[in-house]
Order: C-alpha cells, then structure tokens, then sequence
C-alpha cells in the first residue's frame, strides 16, 4: 500500500489578489491627489448655492483668485481680505500690480487676457465691495470673463 | 557521503515578498493620510466686459434690470430693490426676487430668446456679505426644477456695479 506524506505539503497565503488590490489603492490615491485642485485654499470658505453648478464645455484658461481671511482657531477674523495667490498672501487692494503683470505674462505668451476666465473663490463672509475692487482691477489688466464659485448645495 | 533529503529540495528560491509589501503599504498610508476631501464646486458666470464703444448695429439693446441690494451695518441684508419695487427682507426675499425675475423674462418662455437677451446689474451696498450676493445671482441666473432636479436658467448675463467705496475708506491703489 502506498502511504501518502503530508509532511512537506506546506499552504502558503496567495498573495497575488491583496498586492493587486493594494496596488489598484495607491494609483487611486495618487491619481486624486493629481486632480485635486492645488489652486484651491482651504483658508477660504465658499458660500454655498444650489444652483452653482459645474461648466459642462471643457475648461479653459483661467486664473483662480482665492479671496478670504486668516482665521484663528475660534474661526475669528484675524486679518484683513487677502488675496492668496502662488503661495502669496497679498492684500486685496495691493492685486492690481499681480493681475497687471499676469496679463503682461499672457501678452508675453502671444494670448489675450480677454481669452483667460477670473475664477473668483471668495468667503462668505468678505464685502461684496471688495469682489467689485477685485474685478475692477482684473477688467483694468484686460480680463474680460469671470465666474463666481460657491460649493454645491442648500446654503446655510 | 551525505544524501539530500527531499525536504531541502522542496525549498523555494523565490523573490522577496516582505520588504515590498512594507513599502506598499506605507505608501498607501501615506496617501490615505495626505488625501483631502474637496467638496464638490460649481459656479456662475458674470458678464464684466471693460467697457466697449457702442455698437453701430440697428439692434435696440434691452437696458438691464437693476437689482439693488442694501446692508445693514453688519454686513448683513436688510431688503432687496427689484427696479422701483421693494421686495423687503427675511428668508423669502430672495424667492421672491426669483419670482419677479421669471415674470420679467418672460414666464414660461424662460431659458428661450428673453433668457438670452436679458440682462441684470446688481448693484450691492459695499459692506454687504458676499454669501447674500451669491444668493442674489442664484435668485437671478435661474432656479432648480422640481421634476428634473436640473437648473433652470432665467437670465444669461449677470453684471456687478462698480464698486461704491463708503466714505472714508482707505483710497484706491
């Protein structure tokens, strides 16, 4: 009679599907981080609008002003408006010079200013007055289109 | 002279698998830990062109509505003008203002050629909060159908005033 042996027959974990899955994890992870918006500052508290809704056409050119206020951790204002823009904090009044020399940028580049859209990201909580300057400013460099930003749903 | 066993034939020579599921997993924390949730944005577009020389078209341009917005001291709204009209305050006003805008475009033809050709200058008091005039332009651009669930566009064209600086403020740079 043949005796089988079991002694060397040793289960080992497949470790094929859980490095897959990890794998699938990391490139997921590594492509949101990619989306993800680096000219968006968290420092800036959108209003909130049901209406506000995505472009559905391709997005274009634009330039992203985040428009807010240094808070502490109580959440009070502890700062004038700013405009936070390529790691800057300017103050608002003092943007015109940085649009005048974007647009000089875009003149160097062979483009139109009138062609680049303002993407305005405010706090609620900012003077409309100081989103009239900030626009004022940007039509004097030569920009032309502007759209406002609020985060989707039912305001607060 | 020694014989080889079975035991040490059956040995694997295969890649190491410990260190690279190490690494792995440090990356998929250190992602995880560096991932920020976004909420999801949208926007509305506004109508700001510098200003342009007259066209010499025979076409009569319709004068844009006015919508005038006034603050309280806190920056706070205190009630909404639609022309001449008075639409008061409170939590209401700014259906209201939705209201008269589909009236004015037109009722039923809106998002057709009045949507289109229609055009609305909000004209805000300075210290007003910027949330207040993002409802203004919602109450403006359109509403949200009931049925659909999809937004229903009143007026295209959306301009500001320009801005109104309260006496005493710090001058222009």
């Amino acid at each position: 009679m043949r005796i089988k042996s079991t002694k060397n027959s040793v289960r080992e974990v497949d470790m094929t599907p859980m490095i897959d899955i990890v794998f699938q994890l990391i490139a997921f992870f590594m492509v949101i981080n990619n989306f993800e918006q680096n000219q968006v500052d968290e420092r800036v508290k959108l209003p909130r609008d049901q209406l506000a809704r995505p472009r559905e056409d391709v997005a274009e050119d634009n330039i992203v002003l985040n428009i807010g206020y240094i808070r502490n951790l109580e959440g009070v204002i502890t700062s004038e408006p700013l405009v936070f823009y390529l790691g800057e904090q300017t103050p608002l009044l003092e943007f015109g010079p940085l649009l005048q020399k974007e647009a000089r940028v875009l003149r160097g580049l062979k483009r139109e200013a009138g062609d680049v859209t303002i993407e305005i990201r405010a706090d609620g909580e900012i003077e409309t007055g100081q989103i009239q300057e900030v626009i004022r400013m940007a039509q004097d460099a030569g920009f032309q289109k502007y759209t406002l930003k609020a985060t989707q749903g039912d305001q607060n | 002279m020694r014989i080889r066993t079975s035991q040490q034939e059956s040995l694997k020579q295969g890649p190491q698998m410990a260190p690279m599921i190490d690494i792995v997993f440090q990356l998929l924390i250190f992602f995880l830990l560096t991932l920020k949730i976004v909420e999801p944005e949208g926007e509305f577009q506004i109508n700001m062109p510098i200003n342009q020389p007259p066209r010499q078209s025979s076409e009569i341009a319709l004068p844009a509505i006015k919508v005038r917005l006034i603050a309280n001291e806190d920056g706070s709204l205190n009630s909404i003008q639609f022309g001449e009209r008075n639409l008061g305050s409170g939590d209401d006003v700014f259906k209201r203002l939705n209201q008269v805008i589909l009236q004015t475009v037109g009722g039923d033809q809106a998002g057709g050629a009045n949507a289109a050709d229609t055009e609305v200058e909000i004209d805000a008091d300075y210290n007003l909060d910027y949330s207040y005039t993002i409802r203004a332009v919602s109450a403006c651009t359109g509403a949200i159908d009931p049925v659909t669930n999809q937004p229903v566009r009143y007026v295209e064209k959306i301009k500001f005033t320009p801005p109104k600086r309260p006496a005493g403020a710090a001058p222009q740079l």
